[in-house]
């Protein structure tokens, strides 16, 4: 073997070591500092496994939303473009060039109180921030184009010579539509929901600033670990992050499954 | 052909079309138009004003210091890596190539109080760099380095060997086949990879915040800023600073684009 392709090896590795697993493993090596015991015993922290909960309602209501709405768009930007749609391709993208921290603040500014349409909201009792809505809106804003970006690309290349196949051997619209559109992008889906779910579950500015980040009210476990970590409370700061830690890794497992499989697809078409 | 394909795919009803638009609004159109009448509401000098404080420009400076050093970095490294991922061949590649999306799947804060920790002044490894534009731009290597490896691999992996074979028999070193013909190929993926990366670093906020100390004019960053203005019912402050951000953002975004299809259309 080449000597430049074994530095460069060396190099690369040692890198990603240094920066992505060394940190990795150190999350784990401070969670379990103290021994199996006394991080069972952390895991029952009650504002810990509050805002645990917390993290999970969003999940089970932002991530459905967000794949509803990039399955459809998709199909309404592939399938009947227009003049619009192109204008909708384009805003859906917006939210990854924004900062989190202002996505907190212009939902503050147009739902607080103080905002445009919070003292109408607030005259219905209807209150956005500092709640599961405003924690929701944030998470849904951050995520929105993850799905609709792997799902548009995939839906122009298989084309629609299959389902008209179909369609001419008699299969109506809805049949059409689930024994062929949705199985070609199945993988792709699966790829944009476990995207969706790690930036929903690991969320931390946007949610920081419309949450009110209030102990065993409105904080998720981001920011039980950041609030743990600003109360000097590091241990019980790195028992929420190994769970995260291992969230993360269940999810990046699901990511690798879903890229071989649509790989696997593919190829078998060509 | 377009009459064939709306008899083919299911007519999406007017209902949902107008639900998906509602929803686009009220996530993301709303809340922008909020930001740009609360930035200008005091007028452009006003504006002005907020955007060029010594505590704003502080901040921009650092943010775009840090974003250009933990971009150039991963461009150099994120070039490295897709090559050691599509070229060479060994055990645990795949593990490799995993653990590059962990920065996409780790929470941020999580990232945050890790290197603060490793780094902070009760360091293991005794390396205290909180407070600093170097453990700034640590924490956004970390973040950043998927844009710039995913960006790359794709093209490097449908890129063909023969015009590299070609000019190698032709006595070309590795280094210049490399120069003269891989890299020209390679080039619009690896600035888009760059622009995403600064782009990104721009707007990062949960790992840096923590081993950045947030201290004002030396160690405060242009998101750290505007959660300070923000917090403090500084609205029209927060959302003019919010605006210049978005703008250079927005504007590397598009220009490392248009350099890399300009390099890319030269060299072809």
């Amino acid at each position: 073997m080449k000597k430049s392709t074994l530095v460069l090896r060396i190099v690369v590795l040692t890198y990603v070591a240094a920066l992505i697993a060394l940190p990795l493993g150190f999350v784990f090596d401070r969670a379990l500092a103290h021994g199996l015991s006394a991080f069972i015993r952390a895991l029952r922290d009650p504002a810990m496994d509050d805002a645990m909960l917390l993290t999970l309602k969003v999940v089970l209501i932002a991530v459905p939303l967000n794949v509803l709405f990039g399955v459809g768009v998709s199909l309404w930007i592939v399938r009947h473009p227009s003049r619009f749609t192109k204008i909708l391709d384009v805003l859906i993208d917006v939210p990854l060039a924004i900062s989190p921290i202002i996505v907190g603040l212009i939902l503050e500014l147009a739902y607080a109180q103080s905002g445009w349409f919070g003292a109408a909201f607030a005259r219905w009792g209807w209150h956005v921030m500092f709640s599961l809505p405003a924690i929701v809106l944030a998470s849904v804003f951050v995520s929105l184009p993850l799905v609709s970006r792997q799902v548009i690309p995939l839906l122009r290349e298989v084309g629609t010579h299959q389902e008209q196949t179909a369609q001419s051997l008699g299969a109506g619209p809805v049949r059409v539509f689930f024994t062929i559109t949705m199985r070609s992008i199945t993988w792709a889906t699966a790829y944009g929901v476990s995207l969706t779910m790690a930036r929903v579950i690991g969320e931390y500015g946007a949610v920081l600033i419309v949450s009110g980040n209030i102990a065993l009210l409105t904080q998720t476990l981001t920011l039980n670990i950041g609030a743990n970590f600003e109360n000097f409370n590091n241990y019980q700061g790195f028992v929420g992050a190994s769970l995260l830690s291992l969230a993360s890794l269940v999810l990046l497992t699901f990511l690798s499954i879903a890229r071989y499989r649509e790989r696997k697809r593919h190829d078998y078409l060509v | 052909m377009s009459r064939v394909l709306r008899r083919v795919t299911p007519v999406i009803p007017i209902g949902a079309k107008s639900l998906a638009v509602t929803y686009i609004s009220v996530v993301v159109l709303i809340p922008l138009a909020a930001l740009v009448t609360n930035a200008f509401r005091g007028g452009l000098g006003q504006f002005w004003h907020n955007v060029t404080t010594l505590e704003s420009i502080d901040a921009l400076k650092l943010t775009l210091l840090s974003a250009f050093l933990g971009a150039a970095v991963n461009t150099v490294m994120g070039l490295a890596t897709a090559w050691v991922l599509v070229r060479d061949r060994f055990k645990g590649q795949g593990l490799l190539n995993t653990l590059i999306d962990l920065p996409f799947a780790l929470p941020t804060v999580v990232a945050g109080v890790t290197f603060y920790t490793l780094y902070g002044p009760l360091s293991p490894l005794h390396v205290n760099i909180t407070g600093t534009w170097i453990g700034i731009t640590v924490a956004i290597m970390f973040v950043t380095l998927p844009f710039t490896v995913r960006s790359v691999q794709p093209v490097l992996e449908s890129l063909t060997f023969s015009a590299e074979a070609a000019a190698a028999t032709l006595g070309a070193s590795p280094f210049r086949v490399f120069r003269t013909v891989t890299m020209p190929a390679l080039l619009p993926a690896v600035l888009t990879g760059t622009g995403l990366a600064f782009a990104r670093a721009l707007g990062e906020y949960g790992s840096v915040v923590f081993i950045s100390n947030n201290l004002p004019y030396r160690s405060e960053i242009s998101s750290s800023y505007i959660y300070s203005l923000a917090s403090s019912n500084q609205n029209v402050a927060a959302a003019s600073v919010a605006i210049a951000l978005l703008i250079l953002a927005l504007g590397a975004l598009v220009t490392f684009n248009l350099v890399g299809q300009v390099l890319g259309r030269r060299s072809r």
